[in-house]
């Protein structure tokens, strides 16, 4: 089984709608279309049902286009956008879906019963079939739709935004069924809005722009924040997890221009990095050896003073810590562990304190994370005294930055 | 309600409104015995054939085209106060009956013609607007091009009634509706178009639940809602304007009949078309009794559809479902 979407433009009034899209779909395949509002994302499946006509191009189910609206409904299950809300039984809605295959009075016999139950058990409403589809929930009534779908046994599902107005496990429990029905051979083609569940379930991503297949390929090809920022216009990060990607958004900016520095390592600096980078603070880190954990954030968000590997901070290096302690406006002294590789970073936290601009994170005592002796606990001390602020917790971070920034 | 059971109850309410239509009147009580057991003279037989008969098949026919119309245009525009008027039809003969009086040609026939033909052309005015292609939902522009046209029409009615103030007593009488005045020819002329269009609507009745779903959820399952639309209100319209044609404006009973069999048998129309049509031959001919012994004439049967209709909508409201 396949679809070929060949070259079609289709016109809403006197607007391209589709620009020249060309894709295929075969067995086993769940398409994901991602665009914004607009994009022509609906237009795509209606225009494959064939509610809409191609000013140019065709729509080929293997080999073949389709004519009539009937023959339509036995290859394609199309699901529109809005979920209709009527006292119609649930049984007999799923019934519904046997319409195309019922000729003259259009009486539904044995075997259309048999299907449309069987339909309702794969989305798990087996016994839903007397209930009224209004006084169903959002998410089973979707389910009732799913089945209407199953019911009319298409080769091919297109449906518009299945997971719209849906909680979380609804959500999930719709795009299952979904990839379950796929897997027993058939392919769905669904718009969706949300590019997470998209691209964990999907096994191609269509990224629509303007009525063009601006991007194709697979979530963690696809996904990219180039390519959203393109297609949607917002700003993302794009995280990847095992086999998938997930994106989260970029805060907007609040903190200006001002500049941040971290005294960090071991770890003890990422997690304020990054709130500090959301927050749209210039961030600075320092100093670090090369490949600790707090290097690798702190280089992809900003400067790094840093030094050789399970090294000792050397005096050029020191040197620039405490310029870049001049330069910023708020210097942080993170929770972390001091040694004598890196005592020198409490000197620098210390001319900090002096300039009247450091934030001491003081979550776990001293004592217990110093293995650099006296000198530095007596340091530690004193710069624990003339800090501008004083906090117990990372989370407290912002909230510091801001008071001492007086704002 | 299981179906067997409503079916044999309708039925049974269908038989009582028979013997009470044709039995029961200012005359007497008993003529439907006298003419069963044989014992009936000729002022009987009268009575009941030239009489009370037609005025009761006219009573059913008329029932069953508007309460049939009514669960089909509630469908197609998913809307449980759409009427079978939404196209027009009642302000449309309207001005065709008032429209024959005031030419002089108000003998009984030619009015009903007029009034027919007006209905017809209302209702094919209202779709025509409702589907120009500016519109982008066209069953709702349908709709408020039929709310539009209706005021239109009822003010040149108005007027027409107002300019001909001698002979239109006869005319605001004819639009309140009544089943007085009864005659064979109006059951000849609107039973074989009653017969056709509730027929068609029965046969398509299938297509009128997928019309519950929405347009694009009916296209889905591959109705050519396009055309069935088209038709639907053709026929719609036809057995409304025969209807309203013969017995004037009789409000209501394609809101509160549907309404009340989808209470006790669902939406599905299968089961709820043929039981709203039993329930409508059954309550017509008893709205059409009350009329004719409530007082020494005739009330308009209009005028009390119209009086049910009020507190049965408000029934509506209160219950929440619809």
């Amino acid at each position: 089984m396949k679809l070929k979407v060949e070259n079609i433009i289709v016109k809403i009034g006197s607007r391209d709608v589709l620009k020249n899209v060309t894709f295929e779909v075969k067995e086993g395949e769940l398409i994901a279309l991602l665009g914004p509002n607009g994009s022509g994302k609906s237009t795509m499946l209606r225009t494959i049902f064939g509610v809409l006509r191609p000013v140019k191009g065709v729509v080929m189910l293997d080999g073949r286009e389709i004519e009539s609206v009937e023959a339509a409904a036995k290859s394609f299950g199309y699901l529109p956008q809005d979920t209709p809300l009527t006292n119609l039984r649930v049984l007999d809605v799923v019934l519904l879906g046997r319409t195309p295959y019922m000729s003259g009075l259009r009486r539904p016999d044995r075997e259309d019963y048999r299907v449309a139950r069987k339909a309702l058990k794969e989305v798990g409403l087996k016994d839903f079939e007397t209930r009224s589809l209004s006084e169903l929930s959002g998410g089973e009534r979707q389910k009732v739709m799913l089945a209407r779908v199953f019911a009319q046994q298409p080769k091919i599902m297109l449906l518009d935004e299945p997971t719209a107005h849906l909680d979380i496990s609804a959500q999930i429990e719709i795009m299952e069924i979904i990839r379950r029905k796929v897997d027993e051979g058939k392919a769905a083609i669904v718009a969706i809005h949300d590019i997470n569940l998209a691209s964990s379930f999907a096994t191609q991503i269509l990224m629509i722009k303007d009525g063009k297949i601006a991007y194709a390929g697979k979530a963690e090809e696809v996904i990219t924040e180039e390519n959203i920022k393109d297609v949607f216009g917002a700003d993302v990060s794009v995280r990847r997890y095992g086999r998938g990607v997930y994106v989260v958004p970029k805060l907007k900016p609040t903190g200006g221009k001002k500049r941040v520095h971290v005294i960090c390592g071991g770890g003890s600096g990422q997690k304020i990095l990054y709130t500090l980078a959301e927050a749209g603070f210039r961030v600075s880190a320092g100093v670090l050896n090369a490949l600790d954990s707090d290097w690798e954030v702190a280089t992809e968000l900003g400067e790094v003073v840093d030094e050789a590997p399970f090294s000792q901070i050397g005096n050029s290096a020191h040197e620039k810590n405490l310029e870049m302690v001049e330069e910023s406006d708020a210097v942080i002294l993170a929770n972390l562990s001091v040694g004598w590789g890196n005592f020198r970073n409490l000197l620098a936290a210390k001319r900090a304190a002096e300039l009247g601009k450091l934030i001491v994170i003081d979550e776990t005592p001293f004592s217990q994370r110093n293995f650099a002796g006296e000198e530095a606990e007596e340091i530690y001390r004193e710069a624990l005294k003339r800090a501008a602020v004083v906090t117990k917790t990372e989370e407290e971070v912002i909230n510091a930055i801001r008071k001492l920034l007086g704002r | 309600m299981k179906v067997a059971t409503a079916i044999s109850i309708l039925l049974i309410f269908n038989l009582a409104a028979i013997l009470l239509s044709l039995g029961v009147g200012s005359s007497g009580y008993d003529h439907i015995f006298k003419i069963i057991s044989g014992n009936a003279d000729d002022s009987v037989r009268t009575i009941v054939f030239e009489f009370r008969l037609p005025a009761m098949l006219l009573a059913m026919i008329v029932g069953a085209s508007l309460s049939a119309s009514g669960c089909a245009m509630q469908a197609l525009f998913r809307n449980p106060l759409a009427e079978p008027y939404i196209l027009g039809v009642a302000s449309g003969a309207s001005v065709g009956a008032a429209l024959a009086v005031s030419l002089k040609i108000g003998e009984i026939y030619s009015r009903i013609a007029f009034a027919f033909f007006f209905a017809l052309f209302t209702a094919y005015l209202v779709y025509l607007i409702g589907t120009s292609s500016r519109f982008r939902d066209q069953t709702y522009a349908i709709l408020l091009a039929g709310v539009a046209i209706a005021s239109f029409f009822s003010g040149v009615t108005s007027i027409l009634i107002y300019f001909s103030s001698q002979s239109m007593h006869e005319v605001v009488f004819w639009i309140m509706g009544s089943f007085s005045n009864p005659a064979w020819e109006k059951v000849y002329i609107s039973l074989p178009i009653a017969i056709a269009g509730i027929a068609y609507l029965l046969i398509t009745s299938w297509n009128l639940n997928a019309l519950l779903l929405g347009d694009e959820h009916a296209i889905a399952v591959g109705l050519n809602v396009e055309s069935y639309r088209k038709s639907l209100i053709a026929v719609v319209a036809l057995l409304t304007s025969a209807t309203v044609a013969v017995s004037g404006v009789i409000g209501f009973v394609g809101i509160i009949v549907p309404h009340t069999m989808r209470l006790l048998v669902g939406e599905e129309h299968q089961k709820l078309l043929p039981s709203t049509i039993l329930l409508s031959t059954a309550f017509m001919p008893l709205i059409g009794l009350i009329s004719r012994i409530s007082t020494s004439g005739n009330l308009p049967v209009g005028a009390i559809t119209a009086m049910l209709g009020g507190p049965f909508f408000l029934y509506l409201l209160l219950r929440r479902s619809v």
